[in-house]
C-alpha cells in the first residue's frame, strides 16, 4: 500500500563520508513508513554503486560503513537510480557498479520528481 | 509472566513472533498494540525516535503492514500492525521518551490502539499463552536472539 512518491537525489560521494550514511537512513525510513522510494545517484553518489566502495566508506571512524546502510535501504525496498553521465564522469565502467542499480538519463529524473511528493537532496 | 532467554514475553498478550509485535484486548474490541521485548533488543541501544504516521490515525492498516517506525542509531524500521486495523490514537508518551517502548514495552511503552477490521480471520497468525510464549522461545532458539 505504498502510496506517496519520495526521491532522494544523492550527490555526495566518498570524499565526504560523513555525508554518505544519512541519505540512506532517510530512505530506509521512508519506506519503512510506506512512501515509494527511490535514491537517485548523480554526480559523486554514483561512486558509492561501485561494487565495493560503500564499505570502504565510513560516515564515523569505527562505527559501520556506508555498505550496511545501503544495503539496509535495499532490503527495505528503495529503488536505485543512477544518472548515467555521472558514470562517464568518474569514469565508471557500467559493470562496475552493483546489480541493484538501473542506469536512466537526466529526463527520468525530471520525470520521477513531478510524480514525487518530496524531493530530497543531499 | 514469562522471561525466555531472557525476554520478557508475558502469556496474557497476543504474538506475531515473525514480526516482534504484540496486542492485547481491551474493552470494545479495541487491541493495544506495541512492539515486544525481542524486538526492543533487535533494535539496539537508545531509541531516537518510535513514531506512528499521522496520516494513519483513524485509517485502516492491513496486517502485517507498517503500523510505525523506529530509529536508533544501529537500526531503522518498521513496527508492522499484529492484525489489520483502524489506528485509533497513538501513544503519545512515546514522543517525549521513545525509549519506554524498550523498558516497559508491554505497560507504558505501547505505541498505539486499534479497531481490528478482521479480528476472526487473522487472529489465527498470532500467538498467545504458555503455547504462544513455546513458540516464541522456540525462534529465539532457532535464531540465537538472547535479551540478555
Amino acid at each position: 500500500m505504498a502510496d506517496d512518491k519520495v526521491m532522494i537525489v544523492m550527490t555526495s560521494g566518498p570524499d565526504t563520508p560523513h555525508r554518505c550514511a544519512t541519505p540512506f537512513f532517510f530512505a530506509t525510513l521512508a519506506a519503512s513508513m510506506d512512501y515509494d522510494v527511490t535514491m537517485f545517484f548523480t554526480i559523486d553518489g554514483t561512486v558509492l554503486l561501485k561494487k565495493g566502495v560503500a564499505d570502504t566508506v565510513f560516515p564515523k571512524p569505527g562505527a559501520k560503513p556506508v555498505g550496511e546502510f545501503l544495503r539496509g535501504a535495499l532490503e527495505a525496498g528503495v529503488k536505485f537510480l543512477a544518472c548515467t553521465a555521472s558514470t562517464e564522469l568518474n569514469d565508471i565502467d557500467l559493470n562496475d557498479l552493483i546489480p541493484e542499480v538501473k542506469m536512466v538519463g537526466g529526463a527520468t529524473m525530471w520525470q520521477i520528481a513531478e510524480e514525487c511528493k518530496t524531493v530530497m537532496t543531499f | 509472566m514469562a522471561t525466555i532467554r531472557g525476554c520478557n514475553l508475558p502469556e496474557d498478550l497476543f504474538y506475531n513472533i515473525e514480526k516482534h509485535v504484540w496486542a492485547k484486548t481491551l474493552d470494545g474490541g479495541v487491541l493495544r498494540v506495541g512492539m515486544t521485548s525481542v524486538a526492543g533488543k533487535l533494535a539496539g541501544g537508545k531509541l531516537n525516535a518510535v513514531t506512528v504516521k499521522a496520516k494513519n490515525i483513524g485509517q485502516e492498516i492491513k496486517q502485517a503492514k507498517s503500523l510505525a517506525t523506529v530509529e536508533s542509531s544501529k537500526f531503522v524500521g518498521p513496527v508492522p500492525i499484529p492484525v489489520s486495523g483502524i489506528v485509533l490514537r497513538a501513544n503519545e508518551k512515546l514522543a517525549a521518551d521513545p525509549n519506554i517502548a524498550i523498558s516497559d514495552p508491554y505497560g507504558e511503552g505501547w505505541i498505539a490502539e486499534i479497531q481490528p477490521t478482521a479480528w476472526d480471520a487473522e487472529q489465527g497468525a498470532l500467538v498467545s499463552g504458555a503455547d504462544g510464549v513455546a513458540k516464541y522461545q522456540a525462534k529465539l532458539e532457532a535464531e540465537n536472539i538472547s535479551c540478555d
